[in-house]
Order: structure tokens, then C-alpha cells, then sequence
């Protein structure tokens, strides 16, 4: 008896073993020799000074405003009455609109999506920065976020979601011989397929290797198949969209970090039926189009600042912002690309008109103007050697190296994504869908998108002056690059970048003078620099027009903006607009060619970046 | 009768202008051409370094696309202006003027350049500039 039990343990632990090292044997298949490794071994492959020294603490304070937020999104849904289903294309009756948009909150502040459950899309989007990003100290230092494997980061500021929704799908307008729409900073969320490339941009973070860092797209389906909201997704998207078969194994892959030496080259290391893997790309879809109806509702897009009260005759602007908007529009040449829905047929100038220099004075032809021509341009604005990416050139401790070329990475911005093609990806964008777009390449080296003015200066209720030193501010970054830390430097940047341009990198400014206010850098991408703006010969206080004028396309005048009370740290004070974040300033390193998988792909560019 | 037909008429244009305002009113529209550009300021020296310069000039606005490029045809041999420089202008649909400027990468120092302007379309139009030829010299 004693031995048949003794046998019968036994058994059972053979049996155990076995299913644990075929079960390993799955996630493992690749054959690498990496092991999982500890929950508390962090990325570090950064010098002294890059990561900011509260990191830690404001990530937790970011998570706690993100669930904070996710409460008030459950409290919404709790209190919302189902749609029904009628008619027939199928509609959600009555509450089908907020069921969607309530959905898309939902997922935005949901971080279990994560693979470590700490990195919800709201952690680099926080709605009282426009949802862009939420720690000053980021904002000064490494530029971007960490993502889920902490500290693997990517190489470009959080575009705000605000009016990211109002892009079309990406298009080269023949007749104006440019490209139009997309999102991302480099367009590359084209939308062509899903047809929304704001729907497309919510598929990229997910399963970015350096953000959410999901491996596989189906771990969306499968953490959504077990989100405490999943009865509102069934409701939105039909009981059966999230019924997938999903092997045993898929919690452990989904809680691995994409890029992770385990899956080799395998980009679906979750194992599906072709019809389920199909189910999973559509619920994926959803997620996408979900998060879209968020981002396009009034949660998000409100239409509610001075500058929209202003146009319905119920806002009259102070002298300077008026002043302000005369700049925008005149010698500032900010609507050139910032379309602010004036017409188009101003008065003349004398003799044949009596408007001075050609001021507009027609009338609103757009109540809904969104500030952007939806097109792209090279500011040229200098490398910025604080960039989290060009120091992660080591494997992490899941085997994976972000950016083994360190600083021989350039960002070509849209000239790379356009020469994606044939299987030549530069690093951290997407193939490109259009082979006939490759030729326009050189042409659009540099080049990163016009994004909405709208909201540029939004900070939350508490820092009541806004983004600007001395404050109490918000310290914000601005551009693809987060060079520019300050409205002020924003403007003057437009104003005198070729007045002050000298022949160095940034934190190698001559004696003498100040860097951001009488030395701007070279810039990284020379050759297709645009040269509309750089020397707008603006007087300094017009330069503060400006800004007031940009302070007037925040929303939240009209209505209270949503969740911008959610900010539970502190604003900064002191110091001057002029020169902010300049103590945070280093020296570029002496920089090597640019790589060649950046700046060896047909065809090259024009001139190649230094 | 016909003034409901012409109550109709007006109610489809309104619709299509209403549209068309809605879908492309983000687009900055292309404008008709200027029937000559004429340039009313330079074309001059911005600034000028050892290897690098910008030159500038005013002209009436040229109207067409509102993507373009300003033009710098220069050399040393003022009879082979044999280099051409191109810089992205955007145009300002609403200003009756506008200023191109145009950076000239990687001069040699201390050397006499001659050069002329002209400003084009983003699809290589040209604008037909008038252009004096002009000089200067880096440093």
C-alpha cells in the first residue's frame, strides 16, 4: 500500500514535470538560451543623469492617476444604459455613441493591457496635458516614456490625442505634389486599411517593443477577454468577437515583453487557429476604433476654448491676445501651416484695398478649424542627445537591444517610413503600405508632422501658469524631440533659429552666449530644412503675444475639461521661460556617420545627415 | 416655379460649398496663379559663414501650390551658374506677398559666389522669376 503511493507520487510528479517542461517548451521555442528574468531586475543602460532621480516615484504617481481616472470610466459605464441592437445595418440604439466612447476610456486607462500591468496608454497621455506626457521630470530629461519593461524607452515625445482623429488617411496629393494625413509623428499610421489612421495609431503602442510591449497582437484579444468590461466590449461588438481558443499558454506569453530573445523571429508566438488568429486581428481592429470613438468624443476633442467661444461672439480677446492672432496669422506666418479657418481672400493692401499689409478681414469660413494643414515639415531642430534611445545600445535583461547603432541613429521622421519598403524597415517605424511613395522620400527627409495648435498650452487646473516659468508651470516638452521646453523658446525658435544658428551640436554653444536664446544648434536633418519660418524678425514682446494667443486654443473655457483635475503632483516654480530646462542641457557627443540601415536605404538621401 | 428652382439651385450649391468646407477645409487650397512674379525686394544676403549662406528675397505671392521652393541657381564662374539650391517655402494662401529664403550648404570659404533666384511648385513648376544675378563671398 505504502509503495503503491509512494509510486503514485511519484507519478504524478513526473507527470507535473513533464507538463511544466513542455508547457516552457512552448514559450521557448526559439531557442534561445536567455531565462526569464526576475520581476525586479530593471533595464539600466544609461550614463548618470539621464533617468530622472524621481522616476520611480512619479511612475507610481502616474499609475495612481491612471486608475484614479479608470474608476471614474467604470463609475460611467456602471451608470450607462445598454444600447439595443435594431434596424438593419444593426445600430446600438439610443446610447450606441457613449457605449463606444465609454468603451475607448475604458481601454485608454486600462494598464493590464500591459505585459507587467503597469503601462496603460494613458501612462504617456494624461488627459491634463492633452493627453500627452504626464512627468515634468521625463518631459526634462529622457524625452520619452518608459514603457512596460522598465527602463526600455523610444526616441519620441507623446503627440497629444487631442484632433489626432480629424487626420484623413494618409494621401500624396498629386496636385499639390505633398503628402497629407496619418498619424504619428512620421504619418505612418496611415489608415489605410482600417481606414482611420487614428484607430491605426492605437494599434502601434500596444506591441511596440519600447512602449506596452505586448508580443502579439492577441494578447489584446486576450486580456480584453478577461477585462472586467468585457460585457460592454460584447455589447459594443457583437457576444462572439472575443470567444477565441487560446492555448494554455498564452498569460505566460502575454506577460513577456515583445522584442524578448524567446520569440526569436517569431512575430505570432501565440499559437491560434487561422480562424481564431483571424478573430484576434479584428477584435484588434476594435480595439483601435474603440479608442478612437474616445479620442474624437468631447472627452477628448471638445471644441471648448476661448478661441471657440471667441468665434461664436462670446469671447473677447485681451490686447495681447488679440495682437497675438494678428501675428498668427500675418508676420508670424504660423496659419501658413496652422490653418486657423479664416478665409482665404483677405482684404488688399492699398491701393487696391484699405486693410494695412494685407490683414484678413473676411470672414470665419470654418467654426471647427484645427490648426493644422494635416501635412508635414523639417523645422530643423537639432539632435537632442538626451534621447532615451541613443543609450540603449546593451541587451536588457530579456535579450533584447532597443537601438544597438546608439547615436548613429537619425530620425528621417516620414522620409524614412516612405523608404520602408522591400523589407528594409528603419528602426522604429512601419513598413510602408505604398511602394509608389518610396521615390518622395529625400524630399520628406526630416520631415514630421503639423500637429494641431490646439491645446498646446494645456496644463492641468493647478499649475495656473501654465507651461511658462516662472510659473506656478507644468513642464512641458514641445516638438518630435522635446528640444523646446517652453512656449516662449517655441516661438523664439521659429523667430531666430537661422538669426542665431551656429555650426555646433546641442551643449556645445560658444562662450558667451545662451543656448535656445541666442544659439540655436545645426540641425540634424540640414538639407530639407524648411525656411518659412527662422527668421520672422518678431519683437520680443510680440513673441509673447504669441504665446498668449496659443494659450487661447485651450479647451476648457467653454465646459470643464474632463479628467484635468486628475493631477496629483506638483507644479514647478521659478526661474524664466527664456531659458527653462537649460540646466538640464548636455554635451552632444561626438556623433558617428548615421547607420546605414537609417541612411543606406534607396533612395538616399539628398544630403546625407551629418 | 422657376423661383423654387432657384430656391433648389441655391440650396445644392450652399450644400456643396458646406461639403466641400467640411471634408478639405483643412487643406490649405492652391490658389490661382500670379500672372508674372515679379521679385519687389533683393534677392540679398541673409547671412553668409565660411561654408554656409542664406539668401532671401520678396516677391509678390506666386500663387499655385502652397507647398514650393525657393530657387538658388549659383557657381563661381558667374557664366556657369551650375549649382542649384532648393529650400522649402510654404506659401500663405492670404498674404499678397512672400519671402523665400534659401540655405546653401557646404560653400568653401573665402570664395566668390554668383547666383540668380527663381521659386517653383513642389512639383518642379516654375515660377518664372525675373531674377538680377547677384554675388557674394564666404568668409
Amino acid at each position: 500500500m505504502k509503495s503503491s503511493r509512494v509510486i503514485a507520487v511519484f507519478a504524478a510528479c513526473v507527470i507535473i514535470a513533464i507538463t511544466l517542461i513542455s508547457s516552457s517548451r512552448r514559450l521557448f521555442a526559439q531557442g534561445s538560451q536567455a531565462t526569464q528574468p526576475s520581476s525586479n531586475q530593471v533595464y539600466n543602460p544609461y550614463p548618470p543623469g539621464i533617468l530622472p532621480s524621481n522616476l520611480n516615484a512619479e511612475l507610481m504617481r502616474v499609475e495612481t492617476e491612471v486608475d484614479f481616472v479608470e474608476a471614474r470610466a467604470m463609475a460611467r459605464w456602471k451608470a450607462l444604459k445598454l444600447p439595443t441592437i435594431s434596424n438593419n445595418p444593426p445600430v446600438l440604439e439610443d446610447t450606441g455613441t457613449e457605449a463606444i466612447e465609454t468603451l475607448g476610456e475604458l481601454m485608454n486607462f486600462d494598464r493590464t493591457i500591459s505585459p507587467k500591468k503597469n503601462s496603460a496608454c494613458a501612462s504617456c497621455h494624461m488627459p491634463y496635458v492633452a493627453f500627452s506626457g504626464p512627468i515634468p521630470s521625463v518631459n526634462l530629461t529622457m524625452v520619452a516614456y518608459p514603457g512596460t519593461e522598465h527602463f526600455r524607452a523610444a526616441k519620441r515625445t507623446a503627440q497629444r490625442y487631442t484632433y489626432a482623429p480629424f487626420f484623413p488617411v494618409l494621401q500624396y496629393n498629386a496636385t499639390q505634389s505633398a503628402f497629407f494625413g496619418g498619424n504619428f509623428w512620421d504619418s505612418r499610421a496611415t489608415g489605410y486599411q482600417i481606414r482611420n489612421p487614428d484607430a491605426n495609431q492605437a494599434q502601434g503602442p500596444p506591441v511596440d517593443t519600447l512602449e506596452m510591449g505586448n508580443p502579439d497582437l492577441a494578447c489584446i484579444a486576450y486580456k480584453l477577454s478577461k477585462a472586467p468590461y468585457r460585457s460592454l466590449f460584447d455589447a459594443v461588438w457583437g457576444a462572439d468577437a472575443l470567444n477565441i481558443n487560446f492555448p494554455p499558454d498564452t498569460a505566460e506569453i502575454c506577460a513577456t515583453p515583445g522584442g524578448a530573445a524567446v520569440f526569436g523571429s517569431n512575430i505570432f508566438p501565440v499559437q491560434l487557429s487561422p480562424a481564431d488568429r483571424t478573430k484576434a486581428e479584428n477584435v484588434y481592429d476594435h480595439w483601435g476604433q474603440s479608442l478612437d470613438a474616445y479620442e474624437q468624443s468631447v472627452q477628448v476633442s471638445a471644441f471648448t476654448s476661448k478661441f471657440d467661444a471667441y468665434l461664436a461672439g462670446n469671447y473677447t480677446f485681451t490686447p495681447d491676445e488679440a495682437a497675438g492672432y494678428k501675428l498668427f496669422d500675418g508676420k508670424g506666418n504660423c496659419n501658413s501651416c496652422h490653418l486657423d479657418g479664416r478665409s482665404t481672400a483677405p482684404t488688399p493692401p492699398p491701393p487696391e484695398g484699405n486693410a494695412p499689409n494685407g490683414v484678413d478681414t473676411g470672414a470665419t469660413a470654418l467654426v471647427t478649424p484645427l490648426f493644422t494643414c494635416f501635412g508635414s515639415a523639417n523645422l530643423g531642430l537639432p539632435l537632442n542627445p538626451r534621447i532615451a534611445l541613443y543609450y540603449e545600445t546593451k541587451p536588457d535583461p530579456y535579450g533584447f537591444t532597443p537601438n544597438p547603432a546608439g547615436f548613429g541613429y537619425r530620425d528621417l521622421g516620414l522620409g524614412s517610413f516612405l523608404r520602408s519598403t522591400n523589407g528594409n524597415v528603419a528602426p522604429g517605424t512601419w513598413a510602408s503600405p505604398n511602394a509608389s511613395w518610396r521615390q518622395y522620400a529625400p524630399i520628406n527627409d526630416g520631415r514630421m508632422q503639423t500637429l494641431t495648435a490646439r491645446n498646446v498650452a494645456m496644463t492641468p487646473y493647478a499649475c495656473t501658469a501654465g507651461t511658462e516659468a516662472p510659473g506656478p508651470y507644468f513642464q512641458k516638452e514641445f516638438f518630435h524631440n522635446g528640444y523646446i521646453k517652453s512656449l516662449k523658446q517655441l516661438v523664439h525658435f521659429y523667430n531666430t533659429r537661422d538669426v542665431y544658428k551656429y555650426d555646433v551640436t546641442s551643449g556645445h554653444c560658444p562662450a558667451g552666449t545662451t543656448e535656445k536664446v541666442d544659439c540655436w544648434p545645426e540641425p540634424e536633418v540640414p538639407a530639407t530644412k524648411d525656411m518659412s519660418v527662422g527668421d520672422l524678425m518678431l519683437t520680443d514682446q510680440e513673441e509673447s503675444q504669441l504665446v498668449a494667443f496659443l494659450e487661447t486654443l485651450t479647451d476648457g473655457y467653454t465646459q470643464r475639461y474632463p479628467n484635468r483635475d486628475a493631477f496629483a503632483g506638483e507644479c514647478m516654480r521659478g526661474g524664466s521661460a527664456a531659458t527653462q530646462g537649460n540646466d538640464y542641457l548636455i554635451p552632444t557627443p561626438p556623433l558617428p556617420p548615421c547607420e546605414s540601415a537609417v541612411c543606406d536605404v534607396s533612395p538616399l538621401p539628398t544630403s546625407p545627415a551629418p | 416655379m422657376k423661383k423654387l428652382h432657384l430656391q433648389f439651385t441655391i440650396t445644392i450649391i450652399a450644400g456643396l460649398l458646406l461639403h466641400s468646407i467640411s471634408v478639405v477645409g483643412q487643406l490649405a487650397p492652391s490658389t490661382r496663379k500670379a500672372a508674372s512674379v515679379r521679385i519687389s525686394h533683393g534677392p540679398e544676403i541673409e547671412r553668409v559663414d565660411p561654408k554656409y549662406a542664406i539668401v532671401r528675397w520678396i516677391s509678390n505671392n506666386p500663387g499655385g501650390d502652397p507647398e514650393h521652393f525657393g530657387v538658388v541657381h549659383y557657381g563661381t564662374d558667374p557664366k556657369n551658374l551650375s549649382e542649384t539650391a532648393k529650400s522649402p517655402n510654404r506659401l500663405n494662401p492670404g498674404h499678397p506677398d512672400t519671402i523665400f529664403r534659401v540655405q546653401l550648404l557646404k560653400l568653401q570659404p573665402r570664395t566668390t559666389y554668383y547666383y540668380m533666384v527663381d521659386s517653383e511648385e513642389a512639383n518642379g513648376n516654375s515660377d518664372g522669376v525675373k531674377s538680377p544675378e547677384r554675388s557674394f563671398t564666404t568668409r
